[in-house]
């Protein structure tokens, strides 16, 4: 299975991400991403945090909380839906906590500056194991591709560590619902990285984004993604 | 089943890589602050600012070495007969994996490619159990040692080694999987420093 055989419609990632530009000013990415020892790490010395996150990496940030956001909102549905057994459902709990770190930490460093969350509609493939891990392989291989062909437009070595350490965690989400679905987890010796504009085409063909964000936090969220 | 792109030499954006190159390393100079923050991580160890030629050498061999010790490792366990199942498909298909990646990085590293270590495989492929466990491991840390060196080497190192990585992280969740172990037990997955690279490579069959 494919990201890009997944049914055909309309999002517009880099729409949602347009609100956002001027300069990226919060130091909170690497305490909230990496948890424990890089939180202690990044308090002791968050000016240094705070000086080496560029202008230019907050639309890659964004970009990326875009994917997070769907990734989160799809499991934590999949969550309260209820309707997954076995391993899948405890599978779909665990990457879901991850999801939502993730998303709180892109918009812990972004702060005011983060892109609102759409409003989602899965369309019902959260209510049976099969749908569900079909999409749910279609998405990790998607972010895995995605953060890979962001990684080059990184200015700032610190959001690069952590986005990397984001990157192959994606990767291991990839390789389990893989696994889970009977698929090769690992099916090639290398991974290919995908642009923006596949991406894109590839979140829109499945229709599950319904609206775009008008800003960060200006209506309560569907899900607490 | 899968759908991925047939696998192919990660070097077919040489030329982007190339225009691109000063982005990353006017970056890595520009990053003052986050190097101590880096370095206090172990991410890189004993980090000069800027990624260069030579730098390149000593990291790109350290990750030839992850995956000499890989190559060997899968092909002693397969030589000495002791997996089936799942674990044998685990094991053939990984190692094709792993032996691109070392054909990739000698290649790349010409003749300033180490050479192939010793190495100590008795203990780690007398049982499947056994295997299964230091091949847990050591996905794990080729995992780490491309994350933790990564951001230190030019870019055309640096995408080929994302390209590299995530497919290490892949097999890492699959053993884990096979272990009914936590395919991915961080947010974040940390980055190793040589020492700690070093360090678990003896532990999983790399003579010490």
């Amino acid at each position: 299975m494919s990201p890009d055989r997944l049914d055909p419609v309309g999002l517009d990632v880099d729409g949602a991400l347009a609100e956002a530009h001027d300069g990226l000013t919060r130091a909170g990415f690497i305490v909230a991403a990496a948890g424990g020892a890089v939180a202690g790490v990044a308090a002791a010395r968050p000016d240094a945090a705070r000086a080496a996150i560029p202008a230019s990496d907050q639309d890659v940030l964004n970009y990326a909380l875009v994917l997070e956001y769907l990734q989160a909102a799809f499991y934590t549905e999949a969550e309260r839906a209820k309707a997954l057994t076995g391993q899948t459902a405890g599978a779909a709990r665990t990457v879901g906590a991850v999801e939502r770190a993730h998303v709180k930490a892109f918009r812990d460093l972004l702060g005011r500056k983060a892109v609102g969350r759409p409003h989602f509609d899965f369309q019902g493939v959260t209510e049976s194991n099969r749908a569900f891990l079909k999409t749910a392989v279609a998405f990790e291989d998607l972010a895995v591709a995605a953060y890979k062909g962001q990684a080059r437009r990184v200015r700032s070595r610190a959001v690069l560590t952590s986005a990397l350490g984001i990157h192959t965690v994606e990767a291991r989400h990839a390789a389990w619902m893989r696994y889970l679905n009977g698929n090769t987890p690992a099916a090639d010796a290398f991974d290919l990285p995908r642009t923006r504009g596949e991406i894109n085409e590839i979140v829109a063909s499945t229709k599950f984004i319904t609206g775009r964000p008008r800003s960060t936090s200006d209506r309560e969220p569907r899900y607490t993604g | 089943m899968s759908q991925h792109h047939p696998a192919r030499a990660p070097d077919r954006d040489t030329t982007s890589h190339v225009t691109r190159g000063g982005a990353l390393r006017t970056a890595a100079l520009a990053a003052g602050g986050a190097l101590a923050t880096v370095t206090a991580l172990g991410a890189a160890d004993r980090l000069s600012a800027a990624p260069s030629a030579a730098k390149d050498v000593r990291i790109l061999n350290l990750l030839l070495l992850v995956e000499y010790v890989e190559v060997a490792f899968y092909e002693a366990a397969l030589e000495r007969g002791i997996l089936s199942g799942e674990l044998e498909e685990f094991a053939r298909t990984v190692v094709a994996h792993e032996r691109e990646h070392l054909a990739f990085l000698q290649k790349a590293l010409g003749d300033k490619a180490d050479p192939e270590p010793d190495y100590d495989l008795e203990a780690v492929t007398k049982t499947p159990g056994a295997f299964a466990r230091a091949a847990a491991k050591l996905e794990d840390v080729a995992v780490g040692a491309y994350n933790g060196q990564a951001t230190n080497v030019t870019p055309g190192a640096f995408l080929a080694a994302a390209r590299i990585v995530s497919v290490e992280a892949r097999h890492a969740a699959w053993i884990r999987s096979i272990r009914d172990g936590d395919p991915a037990p961080d947010a974040v997955d940390v980055p190793y420093d040589q020492k700690r690279v070093m360090r678990e490579l003896r532990t999983v069959g790399l003579a010490s």
